[in-house]
């Protein structure tokens, strides 16, 4: 291909974007919300997993299925923008939310959470707890709100106040900084110039491009084509949720089970322990009974938890594998962008030099 | 003559088992490589073989009225009859050993990793290795540690009270048998009782059904493929 052609090219690609502004972003409070996969929590040291009573493939499944809790209960507060579960934290989005489980039996949940802004400004990082004896028991019914709601109600609260401190001015500007963090990624030679990073990692504005810059409209089509991607990632996990949400229920019910029976055979052993004589068959009965009773119940859960995987791991696998589709035609035609982004600044430097 | 060479027989295993030495040291709780046999299988019961308890008890009571410590102070000649509550001990731990060895059946799984002893009407014994070394399962109720001595598996329970159950499990060179050691003992009984059980494999039938457990279904079974 000539230059010439090539230029023509370039030019046509640039010509195919239409010119959105950088101003009519639309409504400042309501910001976009990225919601990355949780972190599952899942010692790397596989020897521990028993002791501290983790299933590792089923928290891993629970860091997918979580985080769409979160977005319902944001996207029904009706206070943001739009609400994206997303596979990794997007630092450019204009608020991202990150985490990780700290602990989940069905019993008690809490989650590690940290939100920021785009301008690199944290509006919290704690940890989130709620349990069952709290708030509702569980019927089991996937239909009706999740018994941990109330620690998600907590995590929208949380954001909500952070976002309040905020004034008008600065919610337009992590809008801005979000859209320019985004266009330096893609094309760091026509964007480096308006952002600056301070030692602490905050984003701040050194100037808006112009109104009419091409290049900042091109940005915003190819943002807006990623969304469209991630769209259909988010409803993947949506899809998820509705698929596996009612087993979920069931294991969870499960498992407060077996929490139960735990406490169970704890009384149990509690009520023996002194009632024998020592050294008699009721005696050493009553302890090979009590750590038997406890083995049963532990081995029960590995159990529980394998006809969970069984159940829903093709669904998952699934899953995976649509999105692992999905982000790799993003990563493709991201670097695509990138490249024909670069040339098409060049080209139009080029021609402004020309001009001149 | 049969008799006394069978005590004293047993007197050496006795000895061996004594818990004055660790039933299971670090040495035995490592493992280089592949495992060193393989118990996987299904395994049946030998009725044919094995130690029968009241043979077991009655040599018990014959060592303990010969080692009794109140043959010291009597000036009759000859052995000794042992207490009742030292019988009542030992009777314990064999009524225990009898319960925990009931076990018609052993269905045995083994990886790399992990090697779990399935019992009806018991807990599944697991030894599981990380990074060669095995890992115990700890709780409130006791501690169970595994390991190997040599080509045997060594499973080693400990509870409150000093009650100890360990099981010594060998599989036969053409992997046709398997020899299952189980001693009980306690800080309550002077000896501790051993009782060993044999088990030839058998081969279960190839099912006419897949079947795989889950939640929601509970066992789904199917002559193809799963589906859910």
């Amino acid at each position: 291909m000539t230059a010439r052609a090539r230029l023509a090219l370039l030019l046509l690609f640039g010509i195919l974007l239409p010119f959105p502004s950088l101003a009519d972003s639309g409504d400042a409070g309501a910001l976009n919300v990225s919601i990355a996969v949780l972190d599952s929590g899942v010692p790397a040291d596989r020897s521990l997993h028993r002791d501290l009573k983790i299933f590792p493939r089923i928290r891993d499944i629970e860091s997918r299925f979580l985080p769409f809790v979160l977005r319902e209960t944001l996207v029904n507060t009706g206070q943001w923008g739009a609400v994206r579960v997303v596979s990794e934290p997007d630092p450019a989005a204009e608020v991202s939310i990150s985490g990780s489980i700290v602990h989940s039996d069905g019993e008690r949940l809490e989650l590690r959470m940290r939100a920021s802004d785009a301008s690199g400004r944290l509006w919290f990082d704690r940890n989130f707890a709620a349990s069952l004896e709290e708030q509702q028991p569980d019927t089991g019914d996937p239909e009706a709100a999740s018994p941990f709601q109330p620690l998600y109600d907590e995590i929208a609260r949380a954001l909500r106040e952070s976002r309040q401190e905020l004034g008008e001015a600065e919610l337009l500007r992590i809008e801005e900084i979000s859209l320019l963090r985004y266009a330096v990624e893609l094309a760091p030679s026509a964007f480096g110039k308006y952002l600056e990073t301070d030692e602490q990692g905050m984003y701040s504005l050194r100037r808006l491009p112009a109104r009419n810059d091409p290049m900042i409209d091109r940005i915003e089509r190819i943002r807006l084509t990623e969304y469209v991607i991630t769209d259909t990632v988010d409803a993947k996990f949506r899809e998820l949720h509705e698929e596996i949400a009612s087993t979920y229920a069931l294991w969870r019910e499960y498992r407060r089970k077996s929490l139960e029976y735990e406490q169970q055979n704890a009384r149990r052993a509690e009520q023996t322990r002194s009632d024998a004589t020592r050294g008699s068959y009721e005696a050493i009965e009553n302890l090979y009974d009590n750590y038997k009773w406890d083995r049963v119940t532990s081995q029960e859960q590995d159990r529980l938890a394998i006809a969970f995987d069984n159940e829903v791991g093709p669904v998952v696998e699934t899953m995976e594998a649509r999105i692992d589709e999905l982000e790799s035609w993003v990563d493709d035609k991201y670097a695509e962008w990138h490249r024909l982004l670069e040339e098409l600044f060049e080209a139009e430097a080029e021609l402004n030099r020309v001009g001149t | 003559m049969l008799r006394s060479f069978y005590i004293v027989a047993w007197c050496v295993a006795l000895v061996s088992c004594t818990p004055a030495r660790p039933v299971i040291d670090e040495q035995m709780m490592r493992v280089d490589g592949e495992m060193p046999a393989d118990f996987s299988g299904s395994w049946e019961r030998d009725y044919s073989r094995g130690d029968d308890v009241n043979q077991v008890l009655r040599d018990i009571y014959y060592y303990l009225s010969r080692t009794s410590a109140d043959r010291a102070f009597t000036t009759r000649p000859g052995p000794v009859q042992p207490s009742s509550r030292e019988m009542d001990s030992i009777l314990a731990l064999a009524r225990l050993a009898e319960l925990i060895t009931r076990p018609q059946v052993l269905t045995i799984s083994q990886n790399d990793q992990e090697i779990t002893v399935d019992r009806k009407d018991d807990f599944s014994l697991l030894c599981a290795f990380y990074d060669g070394v095995a890992k115990g399962t700890d709780s409130d109720y006791g501690t169970e540690i595994c390991g190997w001595d040599g080509d045997q598996l060594v499973s080693h329970l400990i509870l409150p009270d000093g009650l100890q159950v360990t099981h010594r499990f060998t599989v036969s060179g053409d992997r046709q048998q398997l020899r299952v050691v189980t001693t009980v003992s306690s800080s309550t009984a002077r000896v501790p009782f051993t009782l060993s059980r044999f088990y030839n494999r058998f081969e279960r039938l190839p099912p006419d059904f897949n079947c795989i457990e889950t939640l929601s279904m509970k066992r789904v079974c199917s002559t193809g493929e799963i589906e859910l």
